[in-house]
């Protein structure tokens, strides 16, 4: 876009981002993979499967089932997008409904 | 009166499978639904089985279907087994549920008792299962 690659003609120190840092920047915000709530699916069911896949305490999984649970959804995990895309496809295959999101 | 568990971690790390004929049956056809709706593009399942994001699914299931069809009949499972199980029936309950039009809590709580039965059995089948993987 014009406006983030134009530079500025004028003596004075320019205070807008240089376009490589920006776009450095818009590259390196995480993705986050989101598990959806379901109505069926045992809560018991969604820690085990948390701790499996991500390796969490059995705290953390309790907490996040919960989040799923009461806000309908929850980042489970956030990093690079490949690792992502990963867990995603383990949660598929466990049965949970999970989809990935960059960071806004 | 407390309900007897049906799956039992034991002290050699296997796990127990304490299911009656009924419950192995039960099992049998629900990872047997599962393998033929993976081969079946027009199965009723198929449409909750098919995800977004996913090119290398399709073969992971399927094996773990087909590795929980081969036990259906075992005494007892290897944690890899019982994984395959817990996977194939939270995934054959997934399916129930989207195939009965049971996608919100209230759709639950909507349905008559015998539109339940098959959801009810799995879940009875995963909490116990997940309690014993714990």
């Amino acid at each position: 876009m014009s406006t983030l690659r134009s530079q500025s003609t004028s003596d004075a120190p320019s205070t807008e981002t240089p376009t490589s840092t920006r776009e450095s920047v818009a590259t390196k915000r995480p993705w986050n993979v989101v598990v959806w709530d379901d109505p069926v699916t045992p809560m018991s069911v969604v820690v085990v499967i948390f701790r499996k896949i991500f390796g969490y305490p059995t705290e953390k999984a309790t907490h996040l089932m919960l989040t799923v649970h009461h806000e309908g959804r929850a980042i489970v995990w956030s990093g690079a997008r490949e690792r992502a895309e990963g867990y995603c496809v383990q949660l598929h295959v466990y049965g949970l409904q999970a989809t990935i999101e960059q960071d806004a | 009166m407390a309900r007897s568990r049906i799956f039992v971690a034991r002290r050699d790390g296997r796990i127990e499978v304490r299911l009656n004929d009924a419950g192995r049956e039960f099992v049998r056809e629900q990872f047997g639904r599962l393998r033929v709706a993976e081969a079946d593009p027009q199965h009723a399942w198929r449409g909750s089985l098919d995800q977004p994001i996913d090119p290398s699914r399709a073969d992971a299931v399927t094996s773990n279907a087909e590795l929980a069809l081969v036990t259906a009949g075992e005494e007892s499972l290897s944690t890899g087994e019982a994984w395959a199980w817990l996977t194939s029936l939270q995934l054959a309950l997934r399916a129930c549920a989207v195939t009965s039009g049971l996608m919100t809590e209230a759709d639950v709580e909507a349905a008559s008792p015998e539109r339940l039965v098959d959801v009810v059995n799995l879940q009875a089948l995963l909490f116990d299962l997940a309690a014993a993987l714990e």
